[in-house]
């Protein structure tokens, strides 16, 4: 774990209101894997710090992805080059792609694209054939950015690709990764229980102190996001009692 | 110019005056980019008799300047934490006190007798923002007879340093606070979070699954700084200060109005080397007004 002010070096938008922005944080770049993410504090800023899946690293720079939904993150979107973020990470567990499967879906909703970038670049690493399944509502909020060797959209409204969601769209592989809405991960785990998801939370600290990350267990009782997290086995996660919908975590 | 910060609360003697608040340090075992020299201690998370699951999220929620949480004191019971940390905390050079928590007085005795003389433990300090069961429910922490027989059935059953950790929802700090000293208590801790609430606009439902949480956070600074110099009137044994603590001129505030040290929490969360930069933060205000040490800084504290 590393504690480091990062200079802001790049922005792009690659969905409607969705922008990647890439940070100098070596030590970060180079150790991070991936589903893990950074806890990221900014000023001004809110008191807490927030949690942002990785995306993409290049050299030293890591990418995290983002949309503007509330004033910390409207922030963040108005920094301007050489600002600088203090970034927390790299922090929790991340996907296991060990060698072995011969292919592998990565099964993303909205934001949930954040961690598959990563994925698909160690999944290919391991010697499997990426399938990247991309939903959202609309063509306008489907992230631009895709690195499969096959590649799927979906869209609720029909306006791109398959009509429906990204989770009735994956074709059979021997894994899957999936991360978006808790309710959409609810959907993974009723149809492939051994998938890998990556779960949003309300977050406090990131490292494991806090225990407001709580994530309900299948078995009972809780553990944390921050640090058993955010990759689960799907079918470990007692869906029923995840909040459903959260107004910040990977989206601030 | 090196100064002296070391403090003594009661038998304990200290080598700094920030402490790691309970419930924001885990067991101490976490939390490895922080810099454990300027420890002065570690308050353990909140323990009961048995094993807790805690409360379903939402468990936490940011508010203006602060936070609310309800983690519903989820931990291993008093034999998880002696099995599993106790043994760690006998090798470290700060003390570590064990948050000790109940639903009748006999529990808090229990817990004592239990923690007394296991090699690691240097202390408990008693939270009593606990319902208490016998009661109906009613905070023992609201009522100074409550507080003093919570206190009391803790020093009865150990010769551990026993601090007792005050609520701030209460009418006159002063008065449990003078309960808690005449039950034996060797310090307070002031204060322990404020009930509050939080309500998302879109489910018009609470944004804790508990409902209400504890405030923290600088949002509650003034008010912690002005309890925890109440509760220094009120008494003579030594009052840690706690509420929102961000940076050392925070944590002066504290130690001016009164207080012998202060715990920092909620700012360990933001920044893991919070409670460093605290500890040299003061150590740099002492040197440059010319104060060779922590004890000779003049506190205001009218005895009216």
């Amino acid at each position: 774990m590393f504690l480091v002010d990062a200079p802001l070096v790049a922005r792009r938008e690659v969905a409607r209101g969705m922008f990647v922005l890439s940070l100098d944080a070596p030590q970060i770049a180079q150790s991070v894997r991936a589903g893990q993410f950074v806890n990221l504090g900014w000023s001004p800023g809110p008191l807490l710090r927030r949690p942002f899946s990785v995306y993409r690293t290049e050299g030293d720079r890591i990418e995290v992805i983002l949309k503007a939904v509330g004033a910390g993150t409207a922030q963040l979107l108005a920094m301007t080059a050489s600002d600088t973020i203090s970034c927390l990470g790299p922090l929790g567990h991340a996907f296991d792609l060990v060698a072995g499967p011969r292919s592998v879906a990565l099964v993303s909703g909205g934001l949930g694209v954040a961690p598959m970038p990563l994925a698909a670049r160690e999944a290919r690493a391991a010697g499997m054939s990426v399938t990247w399944v991309h939903g959202s509502r609309t063509v306008d909020e489907l992230c631009s950015e895709a690195d499969g060797d096959e590649v799927i959209w979906a869209t609720d409204d029909g306006s791109r690709g398959f009509a429906g969601t990204a989770v009735s769209a994956v074709p059979e592989t021997d894994v899957v990764l999936a991360c978006g809405p808790n309710r959409m991960l609810a959907a993974v785990a009723m149809r492939w229980p051994d998938a890998q998801v990556a779960v949003e939370t309300y977050m406090g600290c990131g490292t494991g102190v806090c225990l407001g990350c709580a994530v309900p267990l299948a078995r009972g009782g809780y553990d944390r996001a921050c640090k058993e997290g955010p990759v689960y086995r799907a079918a470990d996660i007692d869906w029923s009692v995840l909040p459903a919908h959260l107004p910040y975590a990977i989206s601030a | 110019m090196t100064v002296d910060m070391a403090v003594e609360v009661g038998e304990l003697r200290l080598r700094g005056p920030v402490l790691a608040a309970s419930g924001t340090f885990g067991y101490g075992t976490e939390v490895p980019l922080l810099e454990r020299r300027a420890l002065g201690a570690v308050v353990s998370k909140g323990i009961f008799l048995r094993p807790r699951a805690g409360t379903p999220p939402p468990r936490i929620v940011e508010t203006p300047s602060g936070m609310l949480n309800a983690i519903g004191l989820q931990g291993p019971g008093v034999e998880g934490l002696i099995r599993d940390y106790a043994a760690q905390w006998a090798q470290w050079d700060f003390p570590v006190l064990v948050n000790i928590n109940g639903e009748t007085a006999a529990e808090y005795g229990e817990l004592a007798a239990r923690l007394d003389g296991v090699p690691g433990v240097a202390g408990l300090e008693i939270n009593i923002s606990c319902p208490n069961v016998e009661q109906g429910g009613l905070y023992f922490g609201n009522d100074p007879r409550a507080a003093a027989a919570v206190t009391e059935a803790v020093r009865k059953r150990t010769d551990l340093p026993v601090w007792v950790k005050l609520t701030p929802m209460v009418t006159d700090i002063g008065v449990i606070a003078r309960a808690c000293e005449a039950a034996g208590a060797d310090a307070l801790t002031a204060i322990n979070t404020f009930v509050g609430m939080s309500i998302d606009l879109n489910t018009r439902q609470p944004r804790l699954s508990f409902r209400t949480g504890g405030l923290s956070g600088p949002a509650i600074r003034p008010l912690a700084v002005h309890l925890a110099h109440q509760a220094a009137r009120a008494v003579s044994i030594p009052v840690i200060g706690i509420g929102g603590i961000m940076g050392a001129e925070d944590a002066l505030e504290f130690l001016v109005a009164g207080c012998a040290a202060v715990q920092v929490g909620t700012a360990t969360f933001v920044n893991p080397n919070a409670i460093a930069e605290v500890h040299d933060g003061i150590a740099a205000y002492l040197a440059s007004h010319g104060f060779a040490s922590l004890a000779e800084l003049p506190r205001y504290l009218p005895r009216d």
